[in-house]
């Protein structure tokens, strides 16, 4: 059994990883036949897999996942404003993605966390990494058409949209945070 | 210039009618994007479809201003030259 903190943010995984994979999925959809159509339906796949790792997870530690609402990623297009091609969609993927290898790393090596919980970051986190490497060679790709410059300025942009919401969701749920990663 | 602009606002407004399943003719110029699209990722998804479906690009500078279905189509024309 976990308690409602482990709770919460286990939800908030799954809920994030869920808009991911529905995100990905209509894009993958929308997208012509190419390389990057193609995994970008391998990166929807796998945040749906996630999505079901993390339900799993949470109903074999006792618990029924939590309604969260809005998803993590929604902050980050209010905060960003909306990506409006695929170079920008994948430049706020590639900086959101960094940032969930990033928790998922935080969160493996808190003291006493449950092996179960574990063992789903440890599966997870080996599609993380090559989702970031998909986005980088496409983005790299992308160069000739869209320009380094430009993409770096679009990847520069969305860092600090990602630092102004990372900092804006930790001081909502600071109490929790703090005893869920204690310094 | 102004015929080369009809044209282009048609095909735009055709791609956007096929994206939305929605008939052209509900796609008046008035009408405020949010009406439409009930969240971002259907916006994002919709402009997306645009693109695709008419070989162009826009930045997200081009849409900081677009409200409305005229808006769009105004900016989308212009890309299509």
């Amino acid at each position: 059994m976990i308690n409602e903190n482990e709770r919460w943010i286990l939800s908030f995984y799954r809920t994030s990883e869920i808009s991911g994979s529905l995100f990905f999925g209509r894009l993958a959809k929308s997208l012509k036949a190419g390389p990057i159509q193609h995994d970008m339906t391998k990166h929807y796949a796998d945040e749906a897999m996630h999505a079901w790792y993390w339900t799993d997870c949470l109903n074999k530690l006792g618990v029924e996942p939590l309604d969260l609402g809005n998803a993590y990623q929604d902050q980050y297009l209010a905060a960003a404003g909306l990506p409006v091609n695929i170079m920008e969609i994948l430049a706020i993927t590639q900086v959101f993605e960094r940032r969930v290898i990033n928790q998922y790393a935080v969160h493996s090596r808190v003291a006493g966390v449950h092996e179960l919980v574990k063992t789903t970051i440890d599966r997870i986190v080996e599609d993380e990494k090559w989702h970031i490497k998909w986005i980088r060679d496409a983005l790299k790709n992308m160069e000739p058409e869209y320009g380094k410059n430009t993409i770096d300025d679009t990847v520069e942009r969305f860092l600090q949209a990602d630092r102004e919401v990372y900092e804006s969701t930790v001081r909502e749920h600071e109490e929790r945070i703090r005893e869920l990663f204690p310094k | 210039m102004n015929t080369t602009l009809s044209s282009n606002d048609a095909k735009v407004k055709q791609a956007l009618s096929v994206s939305l399943k929605r008939p052209v003719e509900e796609l008046e110029d008035h009408i405020l994007l949010t009406d439409l699209v009930a969240e971002s990722f259907a916006l994002i998804e919709t402009v997306i479809n645009l693109q695709e479906d008419l070989n162009f690009r826009l930045v997200q500078e081009d849409l900081r201003d677009v409200k409305t279905v005229g808006d769009l189509v105004g900016v989308c024309s212009q890309r299509l030259g």
